[in-house]
């Protein structure tokens, strides 16, 4: 495991780079702990300050660091990416193996289902829940709805993989000396779909980000939760641009993007490293 | 062609199987929520402005209907699906009485032309330069097309579309960055109106094909890159059949079946990016609508945007199915 | 060679050697798929390849056809073809563009003929593809010769309008080999082309490329791992083992007396009728070609092995008029 991280630290670079890219990101993150003021004051540092010494990233129209409101916002908006993707993950597993396992009528019940999800455009779907729920909206709840509507793609990918793997001889092996479906799902399949699991859980990841931020913006979530998306509606409402208080929206703009190339960059080098095809390709190099 | 049927009536079931569970999925949002919606959305509706106690009421009884609440949760969804089969989703609270039907009729065709046309010119320019990517794998400049589209794809349709908004409308004020037309001409069908309107979508398209390029880009080079060493490209090439030949018919041309599904798969994530575009460039169609709704809290337009975008999303997917056999010819056997 | 007056041999390989290289994680291998490889096909000969998988004839086959692409790397030696006098080698510096031999001089029917044929494409469209340019005719006039050639097989000229996935796979086979032969090469390379069919299917297919092959009188390299084709379609037969030829004879007298150990073991390994003795199999697997055995690649297998055969690598030998062996214990005077 650990020869395999060091082998495509130094001989992928896309690897390399996304590790190097989130490391950063993450540690920006863990900044939000020293934070002098709690990212929810205003008016606890003079407006309006482009970047300099001793705010290095300047301060907002609502009196606040911008750096230190990044260092939160950044960190709510990766636990909120990581929420969904956990919870994602663990539907599209159990949908996934199963419908690769068990095959026939219930794997193609699933995958209508499935499909279904895949087609189904989720923006409107969100927009209405947030318009039904209004205040009611908290970090938690979107998570959920967005893990409950975000499972399919990947869903689809662990079930071509579950079904190849019903297809070897070890299950049969196994299936004759007695195990249990769910046995041979935990003990037998799992381990070899969580590669893909993994590098899926960084699209995922990326995935609600995007939608998160874009929710977020136009004011469609909690907006008392500081998050990257949030800190740009603020920005907006205070027409900071207009304004030209660029640093502002640049900030938070600029650290958004660096982390949605960086898990990008994750999820492709592992796909490479899982994908023998592409493997192959490599090796011609 | 008695199995061609077969697809055909298989991929039209799961055409209705989409639309239900989309419609279920909106009834269930709006019914089993702990939130009186009624109350919730007057007093969002009202919160703007002074209305007169009877529009309110009238309000009222709109939504009354809307919901149906009259009656148990059977018949409030039996209601529910009667109104959406005839198309009648009452009148919009916001801009009262126009019935919410018009509103969307108005704003649909530019939705379906924004989204058409950056979806077209997005596949095939993607699919294009990704294919010759995945044939010419030592070409440097599509090497370097490459690491452009895998920095680009990334990035979330609004925020490509915000960057674009401050590039053109603060740094380099070129392009218009809002609406679909300028707002002092007449529409009609016309010269300088059709080219007010081509100037305006410059913008969205660019934002929605940036972010789209990169992924067809990437998947029609790995699908190339695979399907030159299939039997058949290897034994075209032992063969001495012409390279031209070999690129187009039997390298691309199979490749492009796995993408025209991938279109049909990814419908729905563009669809998303149109609707946040639009709004972000204040373009006259869906998405535009459907956040201006959510402000104004006009509960039947939201809802009825909801509808219309799930069946037309699946409608379109439907399309390129029922197109597909065209383009593969063991489909009929399948 | 040994050939002096005897007409020229239509393929001539010469001491080849192609590996494949790989690097992983920086880490350089060599595989080397044919190494040293020396033969030759006479005119209107069929000429047997054996051995068992991955033993290196396959990548034998790719480096004549020429279809070299990397990973697989021609390190050395040559493969020089002899069209009616018509001189091509193609690994030299100034080789010539293949394109107007293939199909013309030089066809290829290959492994596994289910995917060789574009799944989107009307058999039609894929003899136009590969035969058009080559037959100096009008499409009409070229359609009929198609057909007539078709006819000639055996097969329907409405297979033309057909896709490939709704034929059956011997009638697909027979396809293949029909649009190999449509030109009249001078050469075709069969690669295991009735391997995926079924015994009786096969025999036909057999029939049909022998029959083919005389009516147009074209020399044949036919590889297979089954002795039992050999022993019935092939004039000469070569063995490999481990990316070397070990053995080579004509058919007949290799299958009364094989003299390299291997040969041997591949022949008993074959159902003779009457025959109530069980099949002895051979211990060990063929060695990675990335890490070979020093000396004779077989002498981990060999029942016979000695102590040079673990040192030395035997050179190919004569042992008869055209008969032709590297193996220690079979030539005398290496004896140790």
């Amino acid at each position: 495991m650990w020869q395999v991280l060091r082998d495509l630290l130094r001989y992928n670079r896309e690897f390399a780079v996304g590790v190097f890219l989130l490391s950063f990101v993450i540690l920006i993150a863990a900044l939000s702990f020293l934070a002098p003021h709690s990212p929810l004051d205003s008016y606890v540092v003079p407006p309006d300050l482009p970047p300099g010494w001793p705010y290095v990233l300047g301060t907002n129209s609502r009196g606040q660091d911008v750096f230190w409101q990044l260092t939160c916002a950044i960190r709510n908006t990766l636990l909120f990416g990581f929420a969904v993707a956990l919870i994602s993950r663990v539907l599209s597993l159990v949908i996934g193996l199963i419908a690769g396992y068990a095959g026939g009528w219930v794997d193609r019940a699933l995958m209508s289902v499935n499909d279904t999800f895949i087609v189904i455009p989720l923006f409107p779907i969100l927009v209405l829940f947030y318009f039904v729920m209004r205040d009611r909206m908290s970090w938690m709840t979107l998570a959920l709805a967005m893990a409950f509507l975000g499972w399919s793609y990947d869903a689809r990918l662990i079930r071509s993989v579950a079904l190849s793997l019903r297809a070897r001889e070890f299950t049969e092996t196994s299936i004759f000396s007695g195990m249990s479906m769910r046995q041979i799902l935990i003990q037998e399949h799992l381990p070899y779909v969580l590669p893909i699991v993994f590098s899926t859980t960084m699209n995922n990841i990326n995935w609600s980000i995007g939608l998160e931020v874009t929710l977020s913006v136009l004011g469609f979530t909690d907006i008392n939760t500081p998050t990257i998306g949030v800190m740009i509606y603020w920005a907006n409402q205070h027409t900071a641009l207009v304004a030209g208080i660029w640093w502002w929206i640049f900030f938070p703009v600029a650290l958004v993007v660096v982390t949605f190339i960086g898990l990008f960059l994750l999820a492709v080098s592992m796909n490479e490293y899982i994908d023998p095809r592409s493997r192959l390709g490599r090796v011609g190099a | 062609m008695t199995s061609y049927s077969g697809y055909m009536l298989r991929r039209f079931g799961q055409f209705v199987l989409v639309v239900f569970i989309g419609i279920n999925l909106a009834f269930l949002i709006t019914h089993l929520t702990p939130i009186d919606p009624i109350e919730q959305t007057i007093s969002a509706a009202t919160s703007f402005g002074s209305t007169s106690p009877e529009a309110i009421a009238m309000m009222r009884q709109a939504l009354r209907e809307l919901y149906g609440l009259e009656g148990g949760l059977w018949q409030q969804y039996a209601a529910f699906w009667k109104r959406i089969a005839v198309g009648d989703f009452g009148p919009s609270l916001s801009a009262f009485p126009t019935p919410v039907s018009d509103l969307i009729w108005r704003a649909l065709p530019w939705t379906v032309g924004l989204l058409s046309v950056s979806t077209l010119l997005t596949w095939c320019l993607g699919n294009l330069l990704g294919g010759l990517a995945g044939y010419f794998q030592k070409s440097s400049m599509l090497r370097f097309a490459g690491v452009l589209a895998m920095g680009f794809h990334p990035i979330p349709y609004y925020i490509t579309a915000f960057v674009l908004l401050i590039v053109f409308g603060y740094l380099w004020p070129v392009l218009p960055i809002t609406g679909g037309y300028r707002m002092s001409m007449p529409r009609g069908f016309n010269v300088d109106f059709i080219l007010s309107v081509a100037q305006h979508s410059i913008l969205p398209v660019l934002s929605l094909m940036i972010v789209g390029l990169g992924g067809w880009f990437m998947g029609m080079r790995a699908l190339v890159s695979n399907i030159v060493s299939e039997d058949y490209v290897q034994y075209a090439e032992l063969g001495g059949v012409a390279r031209r030949r070999i690129l187009t018919s039997y390298i691309m041309r199979n490749a492009l079946l796995p993408q025209v599904t991938g279109l049909a798969m990814s419908l729905g994530a563009i669809f998303n990016g149109a609707i946040i575009t639009e709004q972000v460039f204040g373009y006259p169609g869906i998405g535009t609508l459907l956040v201006s709704a959510v402000h104004a809290g006009d509960y039947s337009l939201v809802l009825g945007l909801t509808t219309v975008s799930i069946i037309a999303v699946s409608a379109a997917v439907l399309l390129i199915d029922l197109l597909y056999p065209l383009l593969d010819p063991r489909v009929k056997v399948r | 060679m040994s050939e002096g007056a005897a007409p020229a041999p239509v393929l001539t390989v010469t001491a080849l050697r192609a590996y494949y290289q790989t690097r992983l994680f920086g880490i350089d291998r060599d595989v080397r798929a044919v190494d040293n490889v020396t033969l030759h096909v006479n005119a209107n000969e069929i000429y047997g390849l054996a051995g068992e998988s991955s033993c290196g004839k396959t990548t034998l086959i790719k480096t004549i056809a020429g279809a070299i692409r990397p990973p697989l790397k021609v390190q050395g030696g040559s493969v020089e073809f002899n069209f009616h006098g018509r001189r091509v080698s193609l690994y030299d510096k100034n080789a010539p563009d293949l394109a107007d031999i293939r199909w013309r001089h030089l066809s290829y029917i290959m492994q596994g003929s289910m995917s060789v044929l574009n799944p989107l494409r009307r058999v039609r469209n894929s003899f136009v593809d590969f035969a058009f340019r080559h037959i100096h005719k009008p499409m009409a006039e070229f359609l009929d010769t198609v057909r007539a050639h078709l006819l000639r097989l055996h097969l329907q000229p409405e297979v033309l309008d057909a896709y490939p996935h709704e034929l059956s796979g011997g009638m697909r086979q027979r396809v293949a080999i029909a649009l190999a032969t449509v030109c009249r090469p001078e050469f075709i390379i069969a690669d295991e082309p009735t391997t995926a069919l079924d015994v009786i299917v096969q025999k036909g297919v057999l029939t049909m490329i022998r029959e083919v092959q005389r009516e147009i009188g074209s020399s044949l390299i036919f590889v297979t791992h089954d002795m039992a084709v050999h022993a019935n379609l092939c004039d000469r037969l070569g063995v490999m083992y481990a990316g070397r030829l070990v053995e080579e004879g004509p058919t007949a007298e290799i299958l009364r007396e094989p003299r390299h150990p291997y040969t041997a073991h591949l022949i008993a390994s074959l159902p003779r009728i009457g025959d109530v003795a069980p099949k002895k199999a051979l211990e060990g697997t063929p060695p990675s070609l990335a890490d070979p055995p020093l000396g004779c690649r077989f002498h981990p297998r060999c029942p016979l092995a000695m102590d040079i055969c673990k040192r030395e690598n035997p050179q190919m030998e004569w042992v008869g008029p055209v008969h032709r062996v590297a193996c220690f214990a079979a030539q005398p005077g290496k004896r140790q």
